[in-house]
């Protein structure tokens, strides 16, 4: 699959001249996933292809280069040439965090040619539904640290649990490796675990909302207002700066894109966002649809970078 | 309300098009199968962009004739060339090759035709019979049963080495060893990278054993000439395909080794992160180690053959185990098939049996028909199939070569991938050469990662309690009496047989 992107990118570098003129001309834009076909990334680029196509009067194509927890994926997009054609989405704050622990992701997130900010999903915390555990302070009062269940310390929610449970003064312990999020929400229902921190859209699939198997129950969300009806939020907790941790879902490309093709490709997902095949999605999926343009996005970006170094000791543990 | 279910998506099957979907995904799964380096997941992976345009329905005959079809395609190759085409085919080479040197490879395409077209239905009939209660099955495996499943898998690496024990548990060390590079998946350290930042995710399985088998077998050809069958032009007519039908015959012969292999394969079918590769690999072991002849097996046994085909087909069925119970993938087949629902605008989740009906029986029909279908299809195609093995090796080996380096290329794009193929090509030439096994390093390759994960995640869970856990908990105790008895096993048969000999 990827033999498609080497020759595009191939020819990108070839006609990069007369293509940049008329930009996007009749050619294919090529859209970077870091992780394998499946997963909220996929999921989010392949929603949006067909409307950003159609928006930019070209055909884009999705190419998964899954890796290094989302770094090889995000390297390809950043040797590509900056002329349009090749662009991607970025797993924030995951490598937001890895910068601010000063670890190696092979290019500089500061550098990136930041596009449009698509979703914004926020946090919350579940249990089963049967657990004795009813709020917060149950599960930070168990006598021992709460068990939470997650892919990898690397990962943006276990970060998540990390620093918020270190200033709520709860104690946790990660029990990681689990596959993915649904694995991760299966090991609650096991009863293995205490409680695991997902996007709330996740949980509310196996949570007595509606359409969801009634399996978990959610007792916080990590918002500032209320995003469930009964369910305390972290400004009810005393806590509102939790609120700021989100999952972005954010689009770059290459270093040094011109300023008339960033402007048309941030007009294209403009468009796309508000077509009614992305929002279907986002509606099914239970996604928070949440538009920054350029400017925006890359404020939001650099805003978050001086956030998590705030915590790059807690996080270099 | 699932029969009626299943009876419609049968009728829509028959129905106008979908038919000509439903083949292609079989004829291209065949291919991808008997291709070594390509397999199910590089067919579906390369498929998704087309379903774009499809309808849901005719986007799950397609997957469902490329799933069922692959693990049939991929034990040609291994029967004849010793080069399995996808992973879960290197246990049939351990007695389809022999077979086919002795001329006798109409027998085993036979047998793989019959065991798996057999395995596949059993499998799904399996997974029917489980849908009521699949979330029980799902929730009663946690990380302590893959723990005690990956050490079962370890175990029957120990018995299942004739004669060769130590090299046996050497090449298991170094699969081991292999397993443990990348990044740690508790600490999320990376260890053993060697600053190749290629190694993060540890080492590639397809590059591994598309190198293991398919190139090293190439390197071994090459050097010995000839041909594969050993029968030179006056035995050609014992190469004539008369063993087919008597190869499907065997299968029904040795039922309780097609029984034995399909419940196998359902099972580790249904434990996400094991896979196919094991479920053949456990089919066969557990066959050898219990078989009155064992003595014959690697020398060309026919359940040799029946064994893992029959649990590499049946893992299909399996792996839907998890997916209709809480929408979460059992294997990468499955994975995928998840992503082509997203792609058409649905949100697979705990519902997916409820509100996704007609895609999952849609899928499960299509499996069926394309496990007996790619079946009768390559019993057609064996008579000329089996003319391979007559072809002079200088013209098999750059071809395989070509093919399999090409496959590895295309499935994720990376010249390291192919570097990595080549490598691991000569070490297992080394390894024929010096008479280890290769399997074993690859099982253990494969077992090594859900092996350590699990491991840490019983300690953590268990506040280092591991054993008090497992024992509150039916399924690891049955498993870890399995793990007793796999040890067992060799030394009690030991003190039967010297009993024997001395009152006799």
């Amino acid at each position: 699959m990827k033999t498609i992107l080497k020759t595009s990118l191939a020819a990108a570098a070839l006609m990069a001249g007369p293509a940049l003129a008329e930009y996007p001309a009749d050619k294919t834009i090529t859209f970077v996933i870091p992780y394998n076909p499946g997963g909220g990334f996929d999921t989010i680029v392949r929603s949006f292809a067909l409307p950003l196509g159609e928006a930019m009067g070209t055909t884009v194509v999705p190419e998964n280069i899954p890796g290094a927890s989302g770094s090889r994926g995000g390297q390809a997009v950043h040797r590509a040439d900056p002329d349009g054609y090749t662009i991607g989405i970025y797993n924030i704050p995951g490598l937001t965090v890895s910068e601010a622990t000063e670890r190696d992701i092979g290019f500089a997130l500061g550098e990136v040619t930041w596009i449009a900010n698509l979703a914004t999903e926020e946090y919350g915390i579940a249990v089963k539904a049967d657990s004795p555990i009813k709020t917060m302070a149950d599960l930070c009062n168990l006598g021992q640290p709460a068990k939470m269940s997650d892919t990898g310390l690397d990962s943006t929610s276990s970060i998540t649990s990390a620093i918020s449970f270190s200033i709520m003064d709860c104690p946790l312990i990660h029990v990681t490796g689990y596959g993915g999020s649904n694995d991760a929400m299966i090991a609650v229902m096991r009863g293995e675990v205490d409680a695991t921190l997902k996007p709330i859209a996740s949980l509310a699939k196996y949570t007595d909302a509606e359409g969801g198997s009634g399996d978990l129950r959610m007792i916080v969300t990590y918002t500032a207002e209320e995003a469930l009806p009964g369910v305390p939020t972290v400004a009810d907790l005393g806590y509102p700066e939790l609120a700021k941790f989100t999952i972005n879902r954010v689009v770059g490309g290459p270093p040094g894109i011109p300023a008339d093709v960033l402007a048309k490709l941030e007009e294209g997902f403009r468009t796309a966002i508000e077509s009614d095949a992305v929002a279907e999605w986002a509606g099914s999926a239970g996604v928070k649809l949440n538009f920054l343009g350029a400017a925006e996005t890359k404020a939001m970006m650099d805003d978050l970078s001086s956030f998590y170094v705030q915590y790059k000791d807690l996080l270099a543990q | 309300m699932g029969l009626d279910a299943l009876l419609n998506a049968f009728l829509e099957v028959l129905n106008g098009g979908s038919l000509l979907y439903l083949f292609s995904g079989v004829a291209l799964g065949l291919i991808f199968g008997v291709i070594p380096g390509l397999g199910g997941t590089t067919a579906l992976a390369l498929l998704i962009p087309v379903t774009y345009t499809l309808a849901p329905l005719d986007a799950m005959y397609l997957a469902g004739g490329v799933m069922g079809a692959t693990s049939f395609g991929g034990s040609i190759s291994a029967i004849l060339l010793n080069t399995p085409g996808t992973a879960p085919n290197a246990a049939t080479c351990f007695d389809g090759y022999p077979l086919a040197r002795q001329g006798k490879a109409g027998l085993a395409i036979g047998a793989s035709a019959a065991a798996s077209a057999m395995g596949g239905l059993i499998g799904l009939f399996t997974l029917l019979a489980f849908i009521p209660i699949a979330r029980e099955v799902v929730l009663s495996f946690g990380p302590s049963e893959f723990f005690l499943l990956t050490i079962l898998g370890l175990a029957a690496i120990a018995v299942s080495v004739k004669g060769k024990l130590l090299r046996g548990l050497i090449a298991g060390c170094v699969g081991l060893l292999f397993a443990y590079v990348g990044s740690d998946l508790i600490t999320g350290e990376i260890r053993f990278s060697a600053g190749v930042d290629y190694l993060w995710d540890g080492i590639p399985l397809v590059p591994t054993l598309t190198g293991m088998f398919a190139i090293s077998q190439m390197i071994e050809l090459s050097l010995k000439g000839g041909s594969v069958a050993k029968s030179s032009a006056d035995e050609a007519a014992t190469m004539k395909i008369t063993g087919v039908w008597e190869g499907v015959k065997a299968v029904f012969i040795h039922w309780p080794v097609l029984l034995r292999g399909s419940v196998i394969g359902t099972v580790i079918g249904a434990v996400p992160g094991l896979g196919g590769t094991v479920a053949a690999f456990l089919s066969y072991s557990s066959t050898a180690q219990t078989a009155k002849d064992r003595d014959t097996f690697g020398t060309g046994n026919i359940k040799g053959v029946i064994a893992p085909e029959a649990a590499n087909n049946a893992k299909d069925g399996g792996s839907l185990i998890p997916t209709v119970a809480f929408g979460i993938p059992g294997s990468a087949e499955t994975a995928l098939f998840l992503a082509i629902l997203v792609l058409h605008g649905m949100d697979p989740g705990p519902g997916i049996l409820l509100y996704n009906q007609r895609e999952i029986y849609g899928l499960i029909v299509a499996l069926t028909v394309s496990a007996v279908g790619a079946s009768l299809i390559g019993l057609m195609l064996s008579r000329y199939l089996i003319h391979i093995t007559r072809i002079d090796v200088n013209i098999v080996v750059p071809v395989v070569i070509a093919l399999s380096l090409t496959g590895v290329y295309v499935l994720e794009g990376r010249m390291a991938d192919v570097f990595l193929t080549v490598v691991m090509g000569i070490l297992g030439y080394l390894m024929i050469r010096f008479d280890y096994p290769r399997l074993t390093l690859v099982i253990a390759l494969v077992l090594g990662e859900t092996a350590e994960r699990s491991f840490h995640q019983v300690r953590i869970i268990s506040d280092g309690k591991m054993l008090d856990f497992m024992l509150t908990r039916p399924v690891s105790i049955v498993l870890i009496l399995a793990i007793l008895v796999t040890f067992l096993l060799p030394s009690m048969r030991k003190v039967r047989w010297r009993r024997k000999a001395e009152s006799g």
